[in-house]
């Protein structure tokens, strides 16, 4: 490795230790208790997918770089920095899913996602970052400056939808079944792009009357999953852009856990509030403003507690209440809600495929699901539904894995 | 020579330790503090179930540990009272503290408490040789637990060998009392002109031990007793 680019690394760890990041490396004890914490070491017993074991590629760095002392660097195992280690550092990032389950395991709560930030970081730093997840990222941004130009386009697309989109809901006359660019909406709808993120949603807010607008932009970010935190806050600022320019009450993100995390935690303060579809789902409900038929769902459903809505958002109870009000045959994973296995998909796996770690790394996931028994298991994420319909084929499970959004708007009583 | 070393030891030795140990302790609770704080939350959700504790509670009764490793809770929580129970122990051979009767020939806990200390202590250390706690272990785990190790065990050889000489008791919380209080005062007086217990090399020893704990602390994760706290709050929000 070249001194230069060494140099370069080793201050972008420095820009990176924050208060916590420096707590986080300094004060912890090797006890091990996050250890059965990780569903990859759970799935697939070795060290390096240990959350402590994947700490300790960056903590060794650590103690050679930002500490003092020739004996206790060597008491540490502090590491120099050079193309092999670089290696290790690749695998903290993209062995783990940020999923921090391991936090509710540690004594301190070492979020072992901040460690793997600083390994992200060191790998964008020296080039060796995953290129289709930068790639991803670059396209975002770009589209936001030609958005003038593809407005056209995005708007005869939408318009392709309607019917589909009618099909599920019939509107009342007058009304744009997929809107854009509605000022002082009550809400701004931050789809993916794909249809199935669009269709079922629209339905939705068309049958509870609301006065929505549909964002011109897709939800997910892959600045967050590559590590990239100035294109991360691009990409989630063309959105919170939009939303200021149209007045919007409230940004609702699709059924994508990151773009959520994003939007809602990363993003300092907004005018607006931001929610997930799966809590306005459930106030659409709670109002009276959509009733659903549970005869439209006649199978033992579970329930797949995405971690960035769940752990990191706490967005547990409203997809079990819609869920409620969809079935009569619903069964929880164990274990669940704080405590549920990652799916597996997370931190940018799925987006660059490797589908063999994926599903080595989630076996347990997989065992997880097929305890319950259920036919269909549902979740409310993109990345997530990905990632379990895969485990779903590769183990055989035999269910139908599900959106919240899809199951309610088929159920949608019309009246 | 023995002799002026063991003065080294147990009087000079024991200020530069405990000076150390603060200016260590504050210079690195301040680089911590003077760090730009993290510029999202790094806060964990509950839910009804299992309500993440307040950072405090969280911190001292370590409720993750009970969870989801009983055993090594209860050890946990068994040596850090101790540790604490131990504290007030050793101030509480100074002449004015008197928790236990100041002509008591014990200290708190009458040596029980160091033994469950170090039993605690020992049983750390035997689970880091066991797979999977060896793979993530680093030399510097196994030393502090060794030094804590030593440390605590001279501390229970000198309370048990009062019971080695025929007439019981020699070196007694008076004993003590009388070498710390002189350290307190600057007295630079020799301890080994007011004790004279045939085990004094224990207690030379043990004194030794815990000026190297003193001084090893601040560059150790035993940083963690004033850091488990604000990083149980990072979790919490
Ligand atoms: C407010 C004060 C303290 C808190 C909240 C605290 C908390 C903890 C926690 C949560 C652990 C579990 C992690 C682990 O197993 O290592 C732990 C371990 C430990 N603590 Fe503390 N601690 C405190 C003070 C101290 C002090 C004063 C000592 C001094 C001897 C100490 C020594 C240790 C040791 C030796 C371990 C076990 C390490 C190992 O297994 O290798 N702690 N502490
Ligand atoms: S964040 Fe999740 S994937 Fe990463 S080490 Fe922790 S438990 Fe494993
Ligand atoms: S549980 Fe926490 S302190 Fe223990 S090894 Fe894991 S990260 Fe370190």
């Amino acid at each position: 490795m070249e001194a230069k680019l060494k140099q370069e690394l080793i201050e972008t760890f420095g820009e990176r230790l924050t208060k916590a990041a420096k707590m986080y490396l300094d004060n912890c004890s090797r006890c091990g208790l996050c250890i059965e914490a990780c569903h990859a070491y759970a799935s697939s017993p070795e060290t390096r997918y240990t959350a402590v074991g994947r700490a300790q590629n960056i903590r060794r760095l650590y103690e050679e770089y930002f500490k003092k002392g020739k004996i206790a660097k060597k008491l540490n195992e502090a590491v120099e920095l050079d193309d092999h280690w670089m290696e290790k550092v690749y695998e903290t990032a993209y062995t783990c899913t940020g999923c921090r389950r391991c936090m509710t395991y540690c004594p301190f709560g070492i979020d072992t996602g901040v460690i793997q930030g600083i390994a992200k970081m060191l790998l964008i730093t020296a080039d060796q970052e995953p290129k289709t997840l930068t790639m991803l990222a670059d396209m975002s941004i770009a589209k936001a400056k030609t958005i003038e130009k593809t407005k056209e386009n995005f708007a005869a697309a939408a318009k392709n939808l309607e019917a589909e989109v009618l099909q599920r809901w019939r509107s009342e006359g007058g009304e744009e079944v997929v809107p854009l660019d509605v000022q002082d909406a009550n809400v701004l709808y931050v789809a993916l792009a794909g249809k199935h993120s669009i269709i079922p949603a629209a339905a939705i807010m068309n049958a509870a009357k609301e006065k929505w607008s549909l964002s011109y932009f897709e939800a997910v970010n892959f600045g967050a999953f590559v590590g990239n935190p100035a294109k991360t806050k691009e990409i989630a600022g063309r959105i919170i852009e939009e939303a200021k320019r149209l007045n919007i009450k409230e940004v609702v993100i699709c059924e994508c856990g990151t773009a959520y995390r994003v939007m809602k935690h990363m993003s300092g303060e907004k005018p607006f509030k931001v929610i997930t579809f799966a809590e306005l789902i459930a106030r659409y409900v709670e109002q009276g403003r959509i009733k659903l038929d549970k005869s439209k769902l006649p199978a033992k459903v579970t329930y797949h507690d995405p971690c960035q809505i769940a752990r990191q958002g706490g967005i547990y109870e409203q997809p079990r209440y819609v869920l409620g009000q969809l079935t009569d045959n619903f069964v929880e994973m164990t274990p669940n809600r704080q405590a549920n296995w990652c799916c597996g998909g997370g931190g940018g796996l799925v987006a660059m495929g490797e589908k063999d770690f994926r599903m080595k790394s989630a076996k347990v996931k997989a065992d997880q699901v097929k305890a319950t028994g259920a036919e269909v298991l549902c979740t409310a994420c993109e990345n997530c539904h990905t990632q379990l319909s895969d485990l779903n084929e590769h183990y055989g499970l035999g269910v139908k894995v599900e959106y919240l959004s899809d199951l309610t708007a088929k159920a949608l009583v019309q009246d | 020579m023995v002799n002026q070393i063991f003065y080294l030891i147990t009087v000079p030795m024991v200020y530069v330790a405990v000076a150390w140990c603060i200016v260590g302790i504050v210079v690195k609770v301040a680089r911590v503090a003077k760090a730009p704080a993290h510029p999202f939350t790094l806060k964990v959700f509950p839910d009804k179930d299992h309500p993440v504790p307040s950072p405090v509670w969280g911190a001292l009764s370590m409720p993750t540990v009970r969870r989801h490793n009983p055993t090594f809770w209860v050890f946990l929580i068994l040596f850090h009272l101790g540790i604490a129970v131990l504290i007030l122990a050793h101030l509480d051979l100074l002449p004015w503290f008197n928790i236990y009767p100041e002509d008591s020939e014990h200290m708190i806990g009458n040596g029980a408490v160091g033994v469950v200390v170090t039993t605690a202590i020992l049983y750390f250390l035997l689970r880091r040789f066991a797979s999977p706690l060896r793979e993530i272990s680093v030399p510097a785990d196994y030393l502090l637990l060794f030094l804590l190790f030593c440390t605590a065990m001279s501390g229970d050889i000198i309370s048990w060998a009062n019971s080695w000489s025929e007439n019981g008791f020699v070196l007694t919380k008076q004993d003590f009392g009388a070498y710390l209080n002189g350290l307190f005062h600057f007295s630079w007086a020799d301890p080994a002109e007011a004790i004279d217990g045939g085990h004094y090399v224990v207690l030379v020893v043990h004194v030794f031990l815990a000026n190297l704990f003193l001084m090893v602390l601040p560059f150790s994760k035993i940083m963690h007793t004033f850091f488990a706290i604000p990083l149980n709050k990072l979790r919490r929000g």
